[in-house]
Order: structure tokens, then C-alpha cells, then sequence
């Protein structure tokens, strides 16, 4: 298995946000699924990390949660995107390029002077 | 948008916890049940399925307890929670909250109430537009009453045109005005002003309009501006005042406005009017003599100029004409022009006196925090045991320290709410003695900024007190679980700090006597000052007839005034139990301010020495046996000085001295002299002295004695006059038969200040009895305060020593040994405190020298009886917890180890 990374503060929303986009309705343990199987299992989301992001995600207003029954019928909390958190994930996303192209461009070999 | 939004739902999930709580097992549970489930799927065993779930939760109680802090306000849970805990302790040792809050309550409400005080007569803005821009100037030269001259109209006129820093100079005249009301006449004190005044010192009116520019010259209707006070006190603020017609001086006289409330200097002012209401004032006497100084003068710097600039200008004027009117400025006087900030000449009087008052508060303020802290840290001590326990089950050191932050915090606001009742009643005390200094006193206010310097001292206390308690260091818990810590110890270094704060509060009390001591012995003999009367079964009062104006313009009123006073003086006589009766002006110990140069025929001062100047007063022959003012040389005056009569004056001692040192006076001439006559009724002719009489505090009880020329009443203009009666018993008594026998003679004439001249004297000497009592008893305070410090430290002390003490016992010594033992700690205390105390002392007592009087700033019984005293409060406390060590029984001490 891979080095295991830390979550990055401010890219687990923005994963979070995604994951819903991608999938639709989900309950935290899909989110956390999905998100450590898409990192390769690099990243590993404990409660104490996802449920207050969630939550957040919540207050803010770009998630609306409601306890519904599973796929193989159990109870569950479901997390769906609004149209708030929709935008948000545009902003966001949009950012995250621009800062990674940015990043990229930093660390990229050094060209010598023609 | 969000962030709000955030927050709103953070402030709702702080109501709604326990709901949510639920909510949030229910949805880990199911996380968890999921994660197990797949986890079986993938072909563990259930048990083993369900471990690595949770192994891979991280922990349920962690995770909800990271939801909970981003649900909720944490901060306000946490805090809410430490109150409650901090209250429930306190509530468990209530003996200790008790003290502590009321030591807390009396600091915190002295002070209150004197920055109260501080605040609204020093510190506070002034209600002009930008106040901060206007200067007074004060005229001032050498000698008794050379101390604010004012100006005259030429003088004004000169800066005016010379002083460019000065973007506008407002005219004030001090007058006063006799007022026709409902009840009978009163003498109103107003202002006389320029129309440029209120646009130069930035006041607005509350009703109608400010005099202008128009209302200035002698064509115009005469019209007043009610001064806020004015307003209130003689027209309860009634609203429909403006344009209401009042009788001044006879005249009918147009209310235009209402003033906003604003402080008046030299004086109070009820009113102010144009200068057209005095005749004397539009004369050219007035506008053309430059010694007649009756205008103060307040200016308004110009936009960009500094004090200092206008410093220099009007230093650079007053050169000019100084050179220019020689006559007018006798060179031996050493006549000078200050420019002050106004704010700080409405200040001066009262500063020194308020911030001793606040010095000595902050020192009562100190004590007291002391002595909480040495609670505290000795509380502290006993609960290293409790701490400990607590910081093993899991609460962090920050959350220790939170803990004892919130206890403090509850007592220093409980202190504080009660300081503040405290102070209420306070602020009305102070208000009274602020009144007597300062013409800002009605500004004193308990508002948002001193209820906020409240907090802020309230706090600050607390805070210090938390962060003075060391807290046992992380990683040193376990180790003091194992050492079995309910063996109650403190460090060596804390019982320094202790040490170290009774220290202080000694030296501090001792300050605090020392100051008490200094300003009781200055009432002392404040009392004790002869007045040069006779203070029993004398009473004066005063019954101006005429007005200045009338004096002035109408010299055919005199004669008809002096039948009328003769008469009342006859029937006063008539009072039983009445012995003499004096007419005389004005009243003995009261100053009329009246002062004009004098020369003695053959004798010139010295080259560069000031003229002496001499207090203008008239007295009939009974006069002074009536005052029992004594005829040291030559006789009283008699009947037979009368108009037309050849004119004789009787001297005082000061002027005696003056110009006849050592010589017989009897038969010398003397006359008064100087440009100022012109403008006077009062003619320099020679006179002839035909007696001495001795000096009477005038001034004040606290002043030199001025020079005083005594003149017949008979011979001169019945300026002021009032009665001087002098009975067998209980003069008081006679004060209503007397205002009667006034009121009949001339009903329509305001009778003033009839007072004893005991009561005259006790008027003088209140403001420092107020004074003394109280720095007295905040030295008192302090006393109380540092002997219960001192005493709690050592018996503290002997019980962390119990065990030793007993040790010794069983070794041999003796119980008398073990109180000695203990005394001789608390001694060492005492002495450090007493030696910084008194060095303290010497220091305060040089600031405080001008509150002083009679009494040396070192007076030697005033410190040896302060260190006497507080010494044997000191052994006395340190007595009890000595005598309770020799008390120990060894046997009961060894067994309990």
C-alpha cells in the first residue's frame, strides 16, 4: 500500500462535494468509501474527520442531509448536493486548477536561459 | 453570506444539542453497521469484522466529540460549564468568597466612584466644540488677590489686534444683577459677555438664541441667555421662557435662549447678558481705562496654531504694552499673562485633591487584590490535591487554568456589581466635595466609561489573580499521584509571593496612614486658626440695598440706604438678648475682592518693591465690638466721623507692618492711590489713621492675612453692607427676628449669607474634613485589610508547619520558643513594610504638599505615630496564628503523620 497522506484542510470538502456530484444522494460511509478507493487508498477518513465536514458542508448551506432507507435496506443519513454546493464545487474546482497549475509551474525543472 | 449562515446554524445547534446528539449516534451507528457488514462480505468473522470497524473509526466518543465543537459554540459550553463549576466551589467555602468579595467590592467601588469623579471634572472633554482649542488667559502680578487679575477693555483690545494665533477672543465679565422673582429680590451671579462669546467658546443653545455681534454696544435692548443651571434653578426648565420679560437691576430684560449645560470660570453664572444691562460697562471708564481689570479673557486658537505659538505672541503684546503704558503696570508687582488650556484652569483647583483621592483608592485597590491573591494562593495550596486529581482524570492544564480563571472572574463581577452600588452612593458624597473645586461637578457621571473602567479593573484583578497560582507542571501529575499529594505543601517559591504581597500591604497602609495623618492634623489646625473674631454668639449677614449701579449713577440713593441701615441696626438692637450691633461692608471673613493701591504721605516703597495694596472695607463705630475684631493702638471709630467730617481710617496689623514697622502709626496719613480711582467713587484724599486693628482671615483660614484700610461707614458710599450681631446667648435664633426686621424696612432687597461666624469658619474647614475622612478611612481600610493579610499568611504558615512545629516540641521546645518563632516570621514582614512604608510616605507626602496646612510634609509626630501604630496592629495580628502554634500538641501532631 501506498504512503498514506493526510487530508489537506479544504480539499475534503471539495472531495466531498464532488464524490455527491459524481454518485448522487450518499450516506457518510459511501463518501468515505469512494473517497479512499479514488485516492487508491492513499487517504483514510475517520469519523472524527468526515462527520464534522459533513456537517460544515451542512451549516454552509451546499449539502442537505435526510435519514433514508439504503440500497440494502438499512437506515441511513443521505448527503445530497444543492444548488448552492453545486456552484460551490465550480468555484472551487476552478480555484483548485488554477492554484495546482500554479504550483505545477513552480516545481517544474528548471529551463536554462537560450 | 455563508459564513453567516454558518454561524446561525452553529448559535442554533447550541440550543438544539441533545436532539442532535441522538441524531448523530444513530448516523455513526449505522456507518459503523455498514463498515461491519462489508467487512463480513469480504469474509471476516463478525467479530473481528466489527473490531477493525471501529479500528477504523477512530473512535465514536472522539468523533462526536469533534461534531459537537463544530455544531455548537464550544466556547460559551465550555465557559458556561466552568461558571457553573466555579459557582458550585464557591458556594463549598463561603467564608473565603465572603471576604473576598467584600475586600473586592470596597476597592473596586472607591474607585468607581472616584474615577467617576476624576473622569467628569479632569478627564472628560468639554462640552464646547472642540474644547480642546480653547485657552484662558490669566492675568496675574504678586501679592494676596494678584493671582487672576483679569483684563481690562484696552488690554482685550490689544491682544485682540496683536495675537493672530488667537482666532477670537470671547469677552467675560463677572456681575451680578439683582433679580425681582416671585419671592423677593435675589443678587443672581451672571456673565456679561461680548456677542462674539458663544460662537468663540463653540456653545449652542438648548432654546431660542445666543447673543451675536448685534447685541454688543451701549444702543441696544438689553438681553440674557439663561445658563442651563440658571435655567433649572430659577424657572424649574420651563420651556416657554424665551421671550419672557425679567426685572434685573430694574430694568426689563429680554430671556432670548436657553444655554446647553457648560462649566463657567472664574465663576458660577446663572445668566448671561449683553453688556448694555450695566451702564458701567458701556462707560468709557469701562472701555477706556486700561487698570480697569474687570474681563476675563478666553480665546480660540487658530486653526493650525499651538499653545505655544499663542504663548509667544501674547508674551511678545504684552511686552509691548507694558512698555508702552508704564503707569498702568508698576514694575515692583511683576504683572504676567499665562496662557492655559481652559479645560486645565477648570481643573486646577480640583486636581491635586482628586488625584490623591484616586491615589489612595488605587492603593486601598492594591491591598485589597493583594489579599485575594494571598487567599487565593493559599486556597490554591490546599487544593494541589484537588488539581492534581483532576488533571490525572484528563483535564489539561489549560483547562485547569480555565477553571481557576472563571472562579475569579465570578468573584471579581460579583465584587464589582456590588462595588458599584457601592459607588453610587459614593458619587453623591464626592459631588458634593467636587462642587467646592470645580465648576465642571454636574458633569460627574456613573456611565459607559467608568462602568467599563470597572470591568477593566475588574478583570485585570482577575486575570492576575489566575495566572498568580502556579498550577502543577504537565508531567509532573503522575509522580504526585504516586508521592500519595494530599500532604498539604507549598513551594518556597509561593510562600515568597505571599511573603512579598503582605510586605506591600504594609508598606502601602503605611503610606495610606501617613497620608490620613497628614491631612487630619492640617483640619486640625485649620480649626484651630484664629479668625481674629470672636467665634462665639456672632452672626453676620448681608443686605445689600443698593446695586453697584446704583451706587454708581445715582449717588442720591446713599443717604436714603443709610437711614434705612441705621434703622434696621436700631432695631436690631432692640432683639432681646442682643449685646451690639456693627454695620459694615463687607462682612468680616468674607472677602469683597475690592483692592486698590495705597501710599503713606512721607514714604515711598523701594526701588522694584511692589506697591502695597490694601482690601477696601467700611465699618461703623460698633463694628468691631460687635466682631470683637480688637483695637490693638488708637480707638474705634466714633459718631463724630462723619461726612464732612475730617476723613480717618483705622489700618490693620498686616498694613501696619507694611509701611510702619516698628513705629507708632497714630496720626499718619494715608491715602489710597492709582489710575484705578478714576473709575471709582472712592476719592485719595489723605486720611488720618486713628487706630490698629488686628488682622481677621479674610482670605480664608488657610491665607496670609491681607492688608486691610478700614474706612467710616458714614464717610463713604454704601457699597455691599450688612450687619454684624454680636448676642449674650444662642445667636442663631436671632438670624429670623433679624431677616425680619429687613424684610420690613426694605421688602424688595436680597438678604444673603446670614450665617454665624462659626458656621463661616466650619464652611472653610468642611472641604478638608471631607478630605481627611476620607483618606482617613481608606487608610483605615488598609489597615483592616493588610492585618487580616498579615495574620492569614502566618497562620497559613503554621499549619503547612504543623508537622515541624510538632517535631520541634518533641524535641524540646517549649511553646513560649514556638511563638517566638512564629512572631519573629511575621516581624520581619512588619519591618520590611514598615521601612518602605514610611519611605513610600515621604515620597507621597512631598506630592501631596499643597493639600497641607500647618504641618510639615515630614512632620516627625505624624510618622513616628503612624509606624507606632501600625506596628502594634501589625504584632497584634501576628499574635493570634503565634499563640495557636504554641498551642500544638506534639503527640496529636506526630500521630497524624
Amino acid at each position: 500500500m501506498a504512503e498514506k497522506l493526510d487530508v489537506k484542510q479544504g480539499t475534503l470538502a471539495l472531495m466531498i462535494l464532488r464524490t455527491l456530484e459524481v454518485l448522487g444522494p450518499l450516506h457518510g460511509y459511501g463518501v468515505a468509501r469512494r473517497i479512499e478507493e479514488t485516492s487508491k487508498n492513499c487517504l483514510t477518513l475517520n469519523y472524527g474527520t468526515l462527520y464534522p465536514a459533513l456537517l460544515k458542508l451542512e451549516q454552509e448551506g451546499f449539502v442537505i442531509a435526510e435519514w433514508r432507507q439504503s440500497e440494502n435496506n438499512r437506515r441511513a443519513k443521505y448527503y445530497a448536493l444543492t444548488a448552492a454546493g453545486r456552484r460551490q464545487l465550480a468555484r472551487e474546482a476552478r480555484d483548485w486548477h488554477r492554484t495546482a497549475d500554479l504550483i505545477a509551474a513552480f516545481l517544474a525543472p528548471r529551463r536554462e536561459a537560450p | 453570506m455563508r459564513h453567516i449562515r454558518a454561524a446561525l446554524a452553529r448559535i442554533a445547534g447550541f440550543f438544539t444539542g441533545r436532539r442532535a446528539d441522538d441524531d448523530l449516534r444513530d448516523e455513526l451507528q449505522s456507518h459503523l453497521d455498514m463498515e461491519t457488514a462489508e467487512n463480513i462480505r469480504r469474509g471476516m468473522d463478525p467479530d473481528e469484522a466489527r473490531r477493525q470497524a471501529l479500528l477504523a473509526s477512530g473512535g465514536l466518543t472522539q468523533a462526536a466529540e469533534a461534531v459537537r465543537d463544530r455544531r455548537g459554540l464550544p466556547w460559551i459550553e465550555n465557559a458556561a460549564a466552568d461558571i457553573r463549576y466555579a459557582l458550585r466551589a464557591l458556594r463549598h467555602s463561603p467564608a473565603f468568597t465572603t471576604i473576598v468579595v467584600i475586600t473586592l467590592a470596597l476597592g473596586i467601588g472607591a474607585n468607581t466612584a472616584i474615577f467617576s469623579v476624576v473622569r467628569g471634572v479632569l478627564l472628560k472633554p468639554l462640552p464646547h466644540r472642540d474644547g480642546d482649542r480653547l485657552v484662558y488667559l490669566r492675568h496675574s502680578m504678586d501679592g494676596p488677590g494678584g493671582a487672576n487679575l483679569a483684563f481690562s477693555v484696552p488690554e482685550v483690545r490689544d491682544f485682540r489686534n496683536g495675537a493672530p494665533s488667537l482666532a477670537g477672543i470671547a469677552e467675560f465679565s463677572q456681575w451680578t444683577l439683582r433679580y425681582q422673582g416671585d419671592d423677593g429680590a435675589v443678587r443672581i451671579d451672571v456673565g456679561l459677555v461680548t456677542g462674539n462669546y458663544f460662537e468663540v467658546m463653540g456653545l449652542a443653545p438648548v432654546l431660542g438664541r445666543l447673543t451675536e455681534p448685534r447685541d454688543d454696544g451701549p444702543g441696544v435692548p438689553p438681553v440674557m441667555v439663561l445658563t442651563h443651571e440658571g435655567w433649572m434653578k430659577r424657572f424649574g426648565g420651563d420651556s416657554s421662557i424665551v421671550g419672557r420679560q425679567v426685572r434685573l437691576d430694574g430694568k426689563s430684560v429680554t430671556v432670548i435662549g436657553v444655554l446647553q449645560p457648560a462649566p463657567f470660570f472664574p465663576g458660577r453664572a446663572e445668566a448671561l447678558l449683553n453688556m448694555v444691562v450695566s451702564e458701567h460697562h458701556t462707560s468709557s471708564f469701562m472701555v477706556e481705562g486700561r487698570t480697569h481689570r474687570m474681563t476675563e479673557m478666553i480665546a480660540r486658537l487658530a486653526p493650525g496654531a499651538s499653545v505655544e505659538q499663542a504663548r509667544t505672541e501674547v508674551a511678545a503684546v504684552y511686552a509691548r504694552i507694558q512698555s508702552a503704558f508704564r503707569e498702568a503696570y508698576d514694575p515692583g508687582s511683576r504683572f504676567r499673562v499665562a496662557v492655559i488650556p481652559f479645560k486645565t484652569v477648570l481643573g486646577e483647583r480640583a486636581r491635586l485633591t482628586l488625584w490623591l483621592l484616586m491615589g489612595a483608592a488605587a492603593f486601598v485597590m492594591i491591598i485589597s487584590a493583594a489579599n485575594v491573591a494571598n487567599l487565593t494562593l493559599m486556597r490554591g495550596v490546599r487544593r494541589q490535591h484537588e488539581l492534581v486529581v483532576r488533571a490525572a482524570l484528563g483535564a489539561g492544564v489549560a483547562r485547569l487554568r480555565r477553571l481557576l480563571l472563571a472562579e475569579n472572574l465570578v468573584l471579581a463581577i460579583i465584587g464589582a456589581i456590588l462595588g458599584v452600588i457601592i459607588a453610587v452612593g459614593g458619587v453623591r458624597l464626592l459631588t458634593s466635595l467636587a462642587e467646592r473645586y470645580s465648576p465642571r461637578a454636574n458633569e460627574i457621571r456613573l456611565d459607559g466609561v467608568v462602568f467599563g473602567f470597572t470591568f477593566a479593573v475588574s478583570v485585570t484583578v482577575a486575570l492576575l489573580l489566575s495566572f498568580l497560582a502556579s498550577l502543577p507542571r504537565e508531567g509532573s501529575f503522575a509522580s504526585r499521584i504516586l508521592a500519595g499529594a494530599h500532604r498539604i505543601s507549598g513551594s518556597l517559591r509561593k510562600h515568597r509571593l505571599q511573603r512579598g504581597l503582605v510586605v506591600v500591604q504594609i508598606a502601602v497602609s503605611v503610606v495610606l496612614l501617613a497620608g490620613a495623618g497628614l491631612l487630619t492634623r492640617t483640619m486640625i489646625r485649620l480649626a484651630d486658626v484664629d479668625t481674629g473674631l470672636r467665634t462665639e454668639e456672632v452672626l453676620t449677614m448681608q443686605v445689600p440695598l443698593l446695586t453697584p449701579a446704583e451706587i454708581l449713577y445715582n449717588p442720591a440713593s446713599d443717604a436714603s440706604a443709610k437711614e434705612r441701615y441705621d434703622r434696621m441696626r436700631d432695631e436690631m438692637a432692640a432683639l432681646p438678648g442682643v449685646v451690639d450691633v456693627g454695620i459694615g461692608s463687607p462682612m468680616p471673613l468674607q472677602s469683597s475682592g475690592v483692592r486698590f493701591e495705597v501710599k503713606a504721605e512721607g514714604r515711598a516703597p523701594a526701588a522694584g518693591e511692589a506697591m502695597p495694596r490694601a482690601e477696601f472695607r467700611t465699618a461703623n463705630p460698633d463694628f468691631f465690638r460687635a466682631a470683637g475684631i480688637p483695637i490693638l493702638q488708637g480707638r474705634p471709630f466714633s459718631t463724630t466721623d462723619q461726612r464732612g467730617s475730617g476723613r480717618v481710617v483705622i489700618i490693620n496689623q498686616t498694613l501696619a507692618d507694611r509701611y510702619y514697622p516698628g513705629e507708632d502709626p497714630l496720626g499718619q496719613r494715608i491715602a489710597w492711590t492709582g489710575d484705578i480711582l478714576r473709575f471709582t467713587p472712592i476719592s485719595d484724599d489723605w486720611r488720618t489713621i486713628v487706630g490698629v486693628a488686628g488682622n481677621t482671615q479674610d482670605g480664608g483660614l488657610d491665607a496670609e492675612p491681607r492688608p486691610v484700610m478700614f474706612m467710616p461707614f458714614a464717610q463713604e458710599l454704601a457699597i455691599g453692607g450688612g450687619f454684624v450681631i454680636r448676642a449674650d446667648s444662642n445667636v442663631a435664633a436671632l438670624a429670623t427676628a433679624a431677616t425680619r426686621i429687613v424684610r420690613r424696612i426694605a421688602p424688595a432687597v436680597p438678604i444673603e449669607n446670614v450665617l454665624t461666624v462659626a458656621q463661616i469658619k466650619d464652611q472653610s474647614v468642611s472641604p478638608r474634613r471631607l478630605n481627611a475622612a476620607l483618606v482617613s478611612s481608606f487608610g483605615i481600610l488598609a489597615v483592616i485589610i493588610a492585618a487580616v493579610g498579615i495574620a492569614g499568611v502566618l497562620a497559613f504558615s503554621v499549619s503547612a508547619r504543623t508537622n515541624e512545629i510538632g517535631i520541634r516540641m518533641s524535641l524540646g521546645a517549649d511553646s513560649g520558643r514556638v511563638q517566638r518563632m512564629i512572631l519573629r516570621e511575621g516581624g520581619v514582614l512588619l519591618a520590611i513594610g514598615l521601612v518602605l512604608g514610611v519611605a513610600g510616605a515621604f515620597f507621597a507626602a512631598r506630592v501631596i504638599r499643597g493639600l497641607l496646612f500647618g504641618v510639615e510634609p515630614h512632620d516627625p509626630t505624624t510618622f513616628i505615630g503612624v509606624t507606632v501604630m501600625m506596628a502594634a496592629i501589625g504584632i497584634a495580628a501576628c499574635w493570634i496564628p503565634a499563640l495557636r502554634a504554641a498551642r500544638i500538641d506534639p503527640a496529636i501532631t506526630m500521630r497524624a503523620q
